[in-house]
């Protein structure tokens, strides 16, 4: 008899799924947390912060394997997935289609956005160690910008949206909630979760900045 | 004169380029849709004043139980049966359910519901070579009160119709059908199947290729509770996944 794990369609979908909440919607909210310790000062957030993280033994491992991999294969997945829908913004006004399509089009956004953002941070400070060094000072000079601030706002926010409701529609797929009252409930809690990262992510980027 | 205005999207055979055409009949009251189609077939001229072939379409129950009259009324999937005339704006625009093959103006072929429906075996086997079940199947009412709300499916269309997963260009079996798995899983017969209708399930055009859009369960004529059926087999493919990974339980 085929089985489910024969085929590979279903185990690659449930995995894209997996991957989007673990681990990169986990990093997103760890990352956004290490970054609102921005509000303690240049010394502290150099030191503590950001040199602990650059102390961590395997480091480059873990940013492989953790972090890079199951982005890019959750971001690939999803660019293929675009394949299987239609554009039918106009029609149907119902609040999850409208969601439906941000989910996808906030997916090629952030990708974007990531390209930018981790090309200017992590990536750059393999070749210039002052980056390395003072990431503090970097981070201030490019987030006073008030073009590249706004750019981040929208990152953040977009990147926001999509794990959330990423995490809504996700708890459909799985299972988790079957009932309109419990996807009801379930998508009041998602509301609360991008209310408490945005603002967390936001009270990281003004700390380098006021 | 009080009048009642149609515009409606036509289209000569399946290959021919579509166009649309305006009609106006005489008011009256307490008409619906598919009367109003059969006043403008006794006099199909245009509001042009052009004498053109009948508009084709389909009805048959004139009741809302068989699905055969659906098609897109102002923009949004309906029975043209059910849909009162006097509640609608106007001029009223008529076309063909999008995601089915045109077959003549407002006819379309739904037939692929039918091939989607046996693609993921939604029958029961009631025969077999030996008697299948000893004395009639029970069933809890609370369970029988639930598998009702789906038994009135009548494979319309309209759930495909605002899907935006589901099209002619998608293997995406669409709501209806992972609906009638639901349903006949819930089956104390059906049920002897279950295994094989959700690894169909699992396959291509499956259950994992819903967006979660929802759009479905907002149109839905017959209140179909969609998304709790696409909820409740997602529960029930993430448990046949372990069970196909990791051994049965029982
Ligand atoms: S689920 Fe509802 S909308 Fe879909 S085919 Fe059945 S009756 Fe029609
Ligand atoms: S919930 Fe799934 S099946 Fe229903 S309209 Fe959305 S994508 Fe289609
Ligand atoms: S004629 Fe049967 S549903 Fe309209």
């Amino acid at each position: 008899m085929q089985t489910s794990i024969h085929n590979t369609h279903f185990l690659l979908r449930r995995l894209h799924s997996l991957l989007g909440l673990l681990p990169v919607g986990g990093f997103l909210i760890f990352h956004l947390w290490e970054n609102s310790q921005s509000r303690f000062g240049p010394a502290h957030y150099n030191e503590q912060v950001v040199g602990w993280l650059q102390g961590l033994n395997y480091l480059t491992l873990l940013e492989i394997f953790v972090i890079a991999l199951p982005l890019l294969l959750h971001a690939g997945y999803g660019l293929l997935i675009l394949r299987s829908g239609h554009n039918e913004w106009r029609r149907n006004p119902w609040l999850h289609h409208r969601l439906y399509l941000l989910q996808r089009i906030s997916g090629i956004a952030i990708l974007l956005f990531l390209l930018f953002h981790v090309g200017w941070t992590r990536i750059w400070g393999i070749w210039e160690p002052a980056v390395k060094a003072d990431l503090f000072g970097h981070m201030q000079s490019i987030l006073s910008q008030p073009p590249i601030f706004l750019l981040y706002l929208l990152g953040l926010l977009l990147s926001l949206i999509h794990l959330c409701n990423g995490l809504w529609t996700m708890a459909i797929s799985w299972g988790l909630t079957t009932s309109v009252q419990a996807q009801r409930r379930w998508f009041l809690f998602c509301i609360a979760l991008f209310v408490l990262l945005s603002a967390m992510g936001l009270h990281g980027m003004l700390g380098f900045i006021l | 004169m009080k009048t009642i205005q149609f515009q409606i999207r036509r289209q000569d055979d399946p290959y021919s380029p579509p166009y649309w055409e305006s009609f106006s009949i005489p008011f009256r009251k307490g008409h619906n849709v598919v009367s109003a189609l059969m006043v403008i077939r006794e006099n199909p001229v245009t509001r042009e004043g052009r004498r053109v072939d009948p508009v084709a379409w389909e009805f048959n129950c004139m009741e809302e139980v068989c699905g055969a009259c659906s098609m897109v009324i102002n923009g949004l999937p309906r029975q043209a049966c059910s849909t009162l005339v006097d509640n609608l704006d106007q001029p009223i625009r008529l076309e063909p359910l999008s995601k089915f093959p045109v077959i003549r103006d407002l006819m379309v072929d739904r037939s692929r519901i039918f091939t989607d429906l046996k693609r993921v075996r939604a029958w029961i086997e009631i025969d077999g070579a030996w008697n299948i079940h000893r004395g009639a199947p029970r069933v809890s009412p609370e369970a029988w009160k639930e598998n009702y709300l789906y038994s009135r499916c009548m494979s319309c269309g309209c759930c495909m119709e605002v899907c935006p997963q589901y099209g002619e260009d998608q293997t995406f079996v669409g709501p209806a059908t992972l609906a009638a798995v639901r349903l006949m899983n819930a089956h104390p017969t059906g049920s002897y199947h279950k295994t094989q209708r959700l690894h169909a399930i699992m396959a291509e055009g499956g259950l994992s290729d819903c967006g979660n859009a929802q759009n479905c369960v907002r149109v839905c004529p017959k209140q179909i509770p969609l998304t709790t059926a696409i909820g409740e087999l997602g529960r029930e493919v993430t448990l046949q996944m372990l069970r196909d990974l990791f051994g049965k339980s029982e």
